[in-house]
């Protein structure tokens, strides 16, 4: 696997390189865009890791770039309080995106589960989720707490299954209303808070604090998937 | 507009009739005394006729009547009687008496008028002026130049006031030549126009609005009038005052705008003192268990190991949370970036609270009660959840024993309040607003804080349209509360 590694900063990327190496992944990384578009053509990368600040230009014009030709998934890392700035990213097609500071654990999380959702849009997205006591199942359309089958509406069932495609992924706002609701209702944030907090009450052991349907703030929702 | 109407047609016959009335009941009286009196006296007659009109009319009225009277008095009394001829010489020097009474009371009577009129007139221009000084202390800057134009309107037909620095609303010069001369009327801080040295020959006046020698604008006024001293006085009376308004409010703005950078500046310094210091103590233990790891790594237990790598980890989060609120602090403080304002649930932001505080709370003492179904606040969630999370962190930091964290809607449904309860020393609400200055702690405690915390969730309170309260709670503790306005929420238009 080879992972493409974008980062300004000589010492996190250093510390970034060193960590998912061990892993066995295959890293090239680069300081700047102007190197990150070179490599990019030079050896086309699995996936890629880009910081939004780099000293030549925006991480977003690489995402742009990226987007024209290729669906590898990419982790967008950035720091905090530029919420809007990764939401319009991820809408852009980034896949997933991790705010400084973070953890190796996460790091390393959120390239897993960006890989195997590699490539969804051809192969079956996935079509059961299983964590703790909580079982769905697209193919069934069953969702199941406990042993017991939740009954749920159309619409809360429509959001969930949207979650569970991209399970262990962020789902921006404006994603999870434009597939569940339809493309002119993505500025109502408002239907997704009842229609979550409707499931959390059917799914959560305690809503106040959820394991699976888990508040990604300002930025969208993401189903838990450890 | 200014008295002295044109005089009309009606007018002049209206005085004719009352002088052919005095002039006839004046005869008829001297008719009638005729029988019992002399000459003298019935010529007296006549003078208070002609002393009477002298007083009420213009002098050539009255000198026409006064030569009026003397020729019916010659005629219908003086001997021989229904001729112009005068018999006796003595009649002579009566007439010509008479004739100049009547000229001196008339001439006397319209100086009095005249003055009388020119004193109401500087007694309204004073009383404009004065009511031209206090609106423009009550007027907002903006509405100096209108306030000034409609008071230079009760004297003049056509009035155009522009300020030229800066350029303002209200000015709306109709012709390159009008706005020319405004301009050069400002530049050379004098009036210019009919009657002045400058420029006499323009047909009106380019008053400049003088503050203290210079000039910050120009009023072009025109007039039917003339060139007249007095008006002009005025004019220039109004267009100081609007002057000296101007440049008030320009001082005003400068002096706001020097005490906004002071107030910047001091919190600034306030700042970056209270972060450095509030860097330290996480950076020497970062740096202690570092270097205790790099030089004494074989020799220290497998537990001392894990102890110190935890506290680095710790000790750096800390830090990213100083980082945090900082940054905020400085964003609310500067108002430069607008809220991000949507539609929140606050069991959710709770919810992704606790899931980043649960880190220093391996004792789980925070306990959250959230009921189902409270109303979304419309609130900039990436703020809200920080303001939240500041309430746990500083209760897990100054507080042993369990705390709760609560919401509900309150005051009919108005208001949305987030509690936060804690077993602390307890904090009395008196004391908030020094907690809530950056980089103060609760003392008597030790241990470190978040000298922002608490600044920052007032301030995000604030910036909301809600408040941060503290009261102590019966048996010790303090219960920290976050009030925020709820709106009425949007429908719901979609299917179920």
């Amino acid at each position: 696997m080879k992972v493409l590694l974008v980062e300004d900063d000589r010492e996190l990327r250093a510390l970034m390189q060193g960590s998912l190496a061990l892993e066995g992944f295959t890293v090239r990384s680069a300081a700047s865009l102007a190197e990150a578009l070179a490599l990019l053509a030079h050896d086309p990368p699995d996936l890629a890791i880009v910081d939004l600040g780099l000293p030549d230009g925006d991480g977003a014009e690489l995402v742009a770039r990226v987007r024209r030709t290729s669906a590898m998934p990419i982790v967008i890392v950035s720091a905090r309080h530029i919420e809007a700035q990764k939401v319009a990213l991820l809408d852009a097609g980034a896949d997933d995106y991790l705010t400084k500071p973070f953890g190796v654990a996460e790091l390393l999380a959120r390239v897993r589960v960006a890989l195997r959702h590699r490539g969804t849009a051809l192969a079956p997205a996935v079509a059961r989720h299983e964590l703790d006591d909580l079982r769905i199942d697209l193919v069934a359309r069953r969702v199941e707490r406990a042993g017991v089958t939740l009954h749920l509406t159309p619409t809360e069932y429509a959001l969930l299954a949207r979650l569970t495609r991209s399970v262990g992924q962020v789902v921006t706002h404006r994603q999870l209303l434009a597939d569940v609701w339809g493309a002119e209702f993505t500025e109502h944030v408002h239907y997704l808070r009842l229609y979550m907090g409707q499931l959390r009450a059917k799914i959560e052991r305690d809503p106040a604090e959820p394991r699976h349907l888990l508040t990604e703030t300002g930025v969208g929702y993401r189903l838990a998937d450890r | 507009m200014e008295g002295r109407g044109t005089p009309d047609r009606s007018a002049d016959w209206r005085r004719l009739a009352a002088l052919a009335v005095a002039l006839a009941a004046a005869t008829a009286v001297d008719a009638a005394l005729d029988p019992w009196v002399s000459h003298a006296s019935q010529a007296m007659v006549y003078l208070l006729a002609v002393t009477l009109v002298a007083y009420r009319l213009p002098w050539n009225w009255s000198a026409g009547f006064a030569i009026a009277a003397v020729t019916a008095f010659n005629f219908f009394f003086v001997p021989p009687r229904y001729t112009l001829e005068v018999e006796n010489h003595e009649y002579m020097i009566a007439l010509a008496t008479m004739l100049a009474v009547a000229l001196v009371v008339s001439r006397l009577a319209a100086s009095s008028r005249r003055d009388a009129e020119r004193s109401r007139r500087d007694a309204l221009r004073a009383r404009q002026v004065q009511a031209l000084a206090v609106e423009l202390a009550d007027a907002g800057a903006g509405d100096l130049l209108a306030l000034g134009e409609a008071a230079l309107r009760e004297s003049f037909e056509s009035v155009t006031v522009v300020a030229v620095e800066p350029a303002a609303p209200g000015a709306s010069p109709s012709s390159g030549e009008l706005i020319d001369a405004l301009r050069c009327c400002t530049r050379e801080a004098a009036v210019l126009g009919p009657g002045s040295p400058r420029w006499p020959g323009l047909d009106a006046w380019y008053v400049p609005l003088l503050a203290g020698g210079c000039a910050l604008g120009a009023a072009c006024l025109q007039t039917a009038h003339g060139p007249d001293v007095k008006l002009r006085e005025h004019a220039q009376a109004l267009c100081e005052l609007i002057g000296q308004a101007l440049a008030r409010s320009q001082l005003a703005a400068a002096v706001r705008q020097a005490q906004a950078q002071s107030e910047r500046e001091r919190w600034r310094n306030l700042l970056l003192a209270g972060v450095s210091h509030d860097l330290r103590t996480p950076l020497a233990v970062i740096v202690g268990a570092a270097s205790a790891l790099q030089a004494q790594c074989e020799r220290l237990p497998e537990t001392e190991r894990q102890r110190l790598l935890a506290s680095i980890l710790a000790e750096a989060n800390h830090l990213a949370r100083i980082a945090d609120n900082t940054l905020q602090l400085v964003r609310l403080a500067d108002r430069g970036t607008p809220l991000q304002r949507g539609w929140e649930s606050i069991e959710e932001v709770v919810g992704a609270v606790l899931a980043r505080v649960r880190d220093r709370d391996p004792a789980r003492r925070i306990r959250s009660h959230i009921p189902s179904g409270l109303p979304l606040v419309r609130a900039d969630a990436v703020l809200l959840a920080q303001a939240l999370g500041n309430l746990p962190d500083s209760a897990l930091e100054y507080s042993d024993g369990p705390i709760e964290l609560a919401a509900d809607a309150a005051a009919g449904g108005e208001t949305l309040r987030v509690e936060v309860k804690d077993r602390g020393p307890g904090v009395d609400p008196g004391q908030l607003d020094a907690l809530c200055e950056p980089f103060v702690r609760g003392d008597a405690v030790s241990g470190r804080g978040l000298g922002l915390g608490l600044a920052v969730c007032r301030a995000i309170a604030d910036a909301h349209g809600g408040a941060l309260s503290v009261r102590r709670r019966p048996g010790g503790g303090s219960a920290w509360r976050l009030s925020l306005p709820l709106e009425p929420a949007p429908s719901l238009g979609g299917a179920t």
